[in-house]
């Protein structure tokens, strides 16, 4: 019995419930309301369309318009990652929250230099492993985002016992890189990362 | 020399010959040339011998005589004297095992008295105990094997040993204490069952019990070449029976498993809990109602707290099972047990929805499986409770939960007492079901929760719904009224609600409505159907376009075949009011699409329908009335080939399973359509028609495909090929009657022509006049009637293409049309929905294989000596054949295939071609990396390369005609990132390991690429690259 947790009873979220752009995707909106479901009737490949013309639908014709990074994107990016203690991801554990993600521009126009902040909530205010999860989202967003963009990850304010000093570790780069460094850690923090999509 | 002489010599030589001496003994005794007494008498001066080894061997071959001797050979007093004489020697060390083997042998050769059995039992208990004194396993071996034959055979004279000398128990238990190999224990569990479950055992039962238990767990591993045939399950659904087998073990049985529940190996714990849920099946309700508390509080973690889902399973089992045998006895301790249990789970209800309250609901819908009598009592003890609680609950969420729990229970109810088509588990007159007493708050509450809660709580709202499709199965439930209810709030959500998000309440809604439609399908018709047709407009003459999503739902009802029926006419009905009112052509098309769908949800149905009824008569000869225009002016709509098409398949669907008598009164109007002209002034025998009525061609297709081989044909077949090679080829048509009739060409070919002809069936053609594989004729036509005629052949593996296919090959370096024709491979071996078996084509299994055997190494041979501007066609060609080639059959050629594909990646501007090639080298990676592991270097860089939009590295190969300023589509990015993924996951790490730094640098632009689903495999790609060098990653 692993009575040693944390939290042994945390609430969970409904997955259907949480926000996410990665199940949309499959279903765009149609322009008539419908879901598409006659369109299988006839086949994609049917001998009406001509294979001996050039196609037209073969170069993307929406290839231009630009699909800007924002704080859905970011939340798909972390929401996956599972908690070190339950086999839950951070989302349905509302650890990670879509309000509290936020992307500023750059502060001057000569710099290209973007941030996310992106703010933690802890189950429980005295959880022992909120630096670990910080550190894993922080991690996962090092790897996920072009360089342009500088991660800024931290505890919710009001929401954990120390979130100071735990604030202070998160955001101290040498310490950061040397948490990295220890091979315990890197392992407890690929685990949460092997449920990411 | 003596036999037994000539046996101990050859026992060391060669077994086989020993046994041979022992088999020829026996036949003598047989026929008389040998006397028992001398055959006895020989063995004397061995039997005395100083080595125990020749004893041994001497007593065995009396064994083996005794064993091929015939039966009614020895006599009565015979088989007495050797048994006396061969008890005597079992207390010789060394000769147990055969002493066993003798006396197993003759007992087959004559019942035993109990007298006989009685003595044996107690001089092996006497001279040997315990076994475990005897090392080798095969003189133990034979023991327990007679000892388990007299258990079987003279059960009764060893339970009066039992009965009679109050220690023998004690001695025949310790006995086999000790064992350790498996195949003995097999039998010492099989021997030890029958005291358990059949003699009265009192003072001896915790003796009996430790005697197996100290064997619990079960850590046997068989070794890898295990000769026995025995596995560690074999030996634990042994020991699990044992355990099982008499209520007097529990007091010993029920602390030992749940000590050993606290273990912290999982096979431990998954032995344990099939162990309680054994025993609770097994030992009565009075035994089980002493220990069902204790068990609840401890197998209830397991499901509180998941560690593993099986275990959480097996421990539900558990819980279930002590329901089952607690509810055969009085009602006291059954009560007394489902009272904590309902207790606690209220509890967790109290802060729903967490971990402990989704566990709550499982064990309430397990138990409550069990039987009518503990479903109600669980009923009766949680929903007050929980319908309390959701009164008063804050949050939707909190009342989510609740309400998962509730639909749980309701789900089991279903399962005991059946819904309105089966009777459940409880019977046909089962007790009266507790739920009567909710059905009306809980009716209320979640219609309540499903009209009322905001569209956004989804979640909430999906709970709802499903709770109410469950009550409306319940049999004998809800009234006919109250499910009326049900029915109109699905189907206002479905017609009125604005859509939302995924629309996944939506999509419940009507597949609710069909599950409803299966119990009560009048019900659904009356209230649903008409709230259906009251929003399909006549005619959409005001421009909406509300009526899809309408069509779309109600459609979907067809599924069900209670209503199927229904749903056609309905929508056949309001077809023709839209004609009639002239409906623009997207609505026409959107009803025929709607009955089309609902015939195929429903194909069977279809398939069933007797000749020449309801689909024929109400819907195929109106729609081809309709098509040719015989009524009057044709409808509008009708003029569109896609109208048409649709107009072709649903009377394909209908007429393709009908008899060869129907479809020959069909047959002559092929072309003409009812229309009352005669054949030579319709195309394509009359080549001057209009370009508008060309256009019934499309459906004259479909007809075509529906008909079986022995349809007859309005005309002759190589007529009828040639005037649609003609007409094909006219200038005037439109580009999908041009398709349709070379479509038609291909049917003709597959299904028309006889086998034997099938060698020649192409000669008219390649002949002049037509002379179709002429190079200085050729155009885009004739390669379309080419591909067309092949594509028919090919199918039916037609002996004729080993001369066809060169000819087609050698196209590919013609100047002007090549890449052309290296376009139409793509056309060869693509599915088709008109050649099919269904429409009573010739589909050969293995076409794709011989297609790709006579085409593929001929193009990979000609790419090499091609010249550079023609080789692209060479690689467009390639791509289109393996775009459809099933990659076991691609496997076979990949070391050739791999350095075509690469060069493909550096084509320009043919974006299919490199989707294909990257999906073949896609599936090369995942199946079989080591063909390509030698190009890794090549391939990364290709895959980096068309990883971002705009090439780094000059283009070698331009396809004719493409500016060099293309760039690579989201599609292909995207599809290169997923096999640079594959590639570090599925090639040696010593491989990839050299380019991890690089591909990780430069993976970073695709990681800021304008498009979503190209970022999103950039960042898969680029962790995989990350980690490829960290332990663990392969776990």
């Amino acid at each position: 019995m692993e009575l040693d947790k944390d939290n042994a009873n945390p609430t969970i979220l409904n997955p259907s419930d949480l926000p996410s752009r990665r199940r949309e995707s499959s279903v765009k909106k149609r322009e008539d309301g419908g879901t598409g479901l006659f369109d299988a009737l006839v086949p994609s490949y049917t001998y009406l369309s001509d294979p001996f013309e050039p196609s037209v639908s073969s170069c993307d014709s929406d290839d231009d318009s630009v699909e800007d990074i924002d704080e859905l994107e970011i939340y798909d990016l972390i929401s996956s990652i599972s908690d070190p203690e339950h086999p839950l991801s951070l989302g349905s554990l509302a650890v990670v929250n879509l309000p509290d993600i936020h992307i500023y521009p750059p502060t001057s126009p000569h710099s290209k230099i973007s941030t996310v902040v992106v703010e933690i909530t802890p189950t429980i205010t005295h959880c022992s492993l909120a630096t670990v999860i910080g550190l894993g989202v922080r991690v996962r967003l090092e790897q996920a985002l072009p360089p342009r963009f500088r991660v800024d990850v931290r505890v919710k304010k009001g929401t954990h016992s120390t979130d100071e000093a735990v604030n202070k570790q998160l955001g101290d780069k040498e310490r950061v890189a040397a948490a990295l460094e220890n091979d315990t850690l890197m392992d407890v923090i690929r685990r949460m990362h092997a449920t990411c999509e | 020399m003596s036999d037994i002489q000539r046996y101990l010599l050859d026992y060391d030589r060669n077994k086989q010959e020993a046994t041979a001496v022992a088999q020829q003994s026996a036949k003598r005794l047989e026929n008389g040339e040998l006397k028992l007494l001398t055959l006895i008498g020989e063995l004397g001066e061995y039997l005395n011998s100083e080595d125990a080894t020749v004893r041994s061997r001497t007593v065995g071959y009396l064994a083996e005589v005794l064993a091929a001797v015939p039966q009614k050979v020895l006599s009565l007093q015979q088989r007495n004297l050797l048994c006396d004489f061969v008890l005597s020697r079992i207390e010789d060390r060394g000769s147990l095992g055969s002493c066993a083997r003798a006396l197993i042998a003759l007992e087959e050769r004559g019942k035993w008295e109990n007298e006989r059995v009685t003595k044996i039992m107690e001089s092996l208990l006497e001279d040997t105990h315990p076994l475990s004194q005897y090392k080798l396993q095969s003189e133990r071996y034979p023991v327990l094997r007679l000892i388990d034959m007299m258990m079987a055979k003279y059960r009764d004279a060893l339970r009066n040993l039992h009965d009679s000398s109050p220690d023998f128990m004690s001695k025949f238990i310790l006995y086999f204490d000790g064992e350790k190999d498996p195949r003995n224990l097999m039998i010492v569990f099989a021997i030890l069952k029958v005291p358990m479950t059949e003699w009265s055992i009192g003072a001896d039962a915790q003796l009996l019990f430790d005697a197996v238990f100290n064997y619990f767990p079960i850590t046997f591993r068989p070794r890898p070449e295990d000769p026995y045939g025995i596995t560690a399950q074999d030996l634990k659904d042994r020991l699990r029976e044992c355990i099982a087998s008499t209520p007097d073990f529990a007091p010993y049985a029920f602390p030992a498993l749940l000590d050993k529940l606290d273990s912290t190996s999982m096979n431990t714990k998954r032995d344990v809990l099939q162990a309680i849920t054994a025993t609770a099946s097994e030992y009565g309700h009075q035994t089980m109602s002493l220990y069902s508390i204790t068990l609840w509080d401890a197998l209830k973690f397991e499901i509180l707290n998941v560690q593993e889902e099986d275990l959480a399973e097996e421990a539900l089992n558990g819980l279930a099972a002590i329901a089952k045998t607690l509810s055969q006895g009085t009602a006291g301790p059954f009560e007394a047990y489902l009272r904590p249990i309902m207790k606690e789970c209220n509890e967790h209800l109290e802060d729903a929805p967490t971990k402990q309250s989704q566990a709550s609901a499982r064990i309430l819908s397990k138990i409550a499986d069990v039987s009518a009598g503990v479903c109600n009592t669980l009923l009766s003890g949680i929903l007050p409770h929980l319908l309390r609680l959701f009164q008063t609950a804050d949050t939707i969420a909190k009342r989510r939960g609740l309400l998962e729990v509730m639909v749980q229970m309701i789900r089991a109810n279903i399962h005991v007492y059946g819904d309105w088509r089966s009777i459940g588990t409880a019977g046909e007159h089962p007790p009266v079901n507790t739920l009567i007493q909710f059905k009306d708050q809980a009716l209320e509450v979640m219609l309540n929760g499903l009209e009322t809660a905001p569209v956004k709580e989804v979640s909430f709202r999906m709970v709802c719904l499903d709770g109410l499709l469950r009550l409306a199965q319940v049999r004998e439930l809800l009234s006919d009224e109250d499910i009326g209810r049900i029915i109109e709030l699905f189907h206002s959500i479905v017609i009125h609600e604005e859509s939302y998000g995924k629309d996944e309440v939506k999509e419940a809604a009507i597949s609710g409505l069909v599950d409803i439609a299966h119990q009560k399908p009048s019900l659904v018709v009356d209230k649903a159907f008409p709230a259906f047709m009251a929003q399909l407009p006549d005619s959409d003459s005001d421009g909406s376009k509300g009526y899809v999503q309408i069509l779309e739902a109600f459609a979907k009802l067809a599924s069900e075949e209670r209503v199927f029926d229904t749903v056609i006419v309905r929508l056949k009905n309001k077809f023709h009011t839209a004609v009639k009112q002239n409906a623009s052509r997207t609505y026409i098309v959107a009803l025929l699409s709607a009955i089309l769908y609902a015939l195929n949800a429903n194909i069977g149905k279809v398939e069933q329908a007797p000749g020449a009824t309801l689909y024929y008569q109400d819907i195929v000869l109106p729609l081809l009335r309709m098509a040719s225009g015989t009524e009057g002016e044709r409808p509008k709509a009708f003029e569109d080939e896609r109208t048409l098409d649709l107009v072709g398949r649903i009377c394909n669907v209908i007429l393709r399973y009908q008899s060869v008598e129907l479809q020959s009164q069909i047959s002559p109007e092929l072309y003409t359509l009812f229309k009352g002209v005669p054949q030579d002034r319709v195309p394509p025998f009359n080549s001057s028609t209009p370009p508008e009525q060309t256009k019934t061609m499309v459906v004259s297709t479909h007809l075509l495909a529906s008909f079986r081989k022995e349809t007859a044909l309005p005309c002759e077949v190589q007529v009828l090929i040639s005037s649609l090679v003609d007409f094909s080829q006219q200038t005037y048509i439109s580009s999908p009657v041009r398709s349709a009739s070379l479509r038609q060409i291909s049917l003709l070919f597959n299904k028309y022509i006889p086998t034997p002809s099938l060698r020649t069936c192409m000669e008219p053609l390649i002949n002049p006049p037509v002379d179709l594989f002429s190079t200085e004729k050729l155009d885009p036509s004739r390669i379309r009637i080419i591909f067309a005629c092949l594509r028919a052949l090919l199918l039916r593996n037609s002996p004729s293409l080993s001369s066809l296919y060169p000819r087609l090959l050698s196209f590919l370096s013609h100047p002007t049309q090549g890449a052309t024709v290296a376009r139409g491979f793509a056309t060869l071996l693509q599915p088709d929905d008109l050649l099919t078996k269904q429409n009573h084509c010739q589909i050969s299994g293995l076409h794709k294989q011989k297609s790709f055997a006579l085409l593929v190494p001929s193009i990979t041979q000609s790419f090499r000596e091609a010249s550079p501007e023609m080789k692209p066609n060479y690689l467009i060609a390639l791509s289109g054949i393996l775009k459809w080639i099933p990659f076991e059959v691609v496997v076979e050629e990949v070391v050739q295939l791999a350095p075509l594909l690469l060069q493909s990646l550096d084509l320009r501007g043919e974006d299919l071609v490199k989707e294909a090639a990257i999906g073949t080298l896609t599936s090369i990676v995942q199946e079989s990396p080591k063909a390509v592991e030698g190009h890794a270097g090549a391939l990364i860089a290709r895959l980096l390369d068309n990883s971002t939009p705009s090439p780094s590295r000059n283009a070698p190969m331009a396809a004719a005609g493409v500016t060099e300023s293309t760039t690579t589509p989201a599609r292909v990015r995207a599809m290169a990132l997923v096999c640079l993924t594959l590639v570090a996951q599925k090639f040696r790490q010593e491989i990839v390991l050299p380019y991890r730094k690089q591909v990780v640098k430069m993976l970073t632009g695709a990681l800021d690429d304008k498009k979503r689903e190209v970022r999103s495999a950039a960042v898969k790609c680029r962790t995989t690259w990350i980690v490829i060098d960290e332990p663990g990653d392969d776990d």
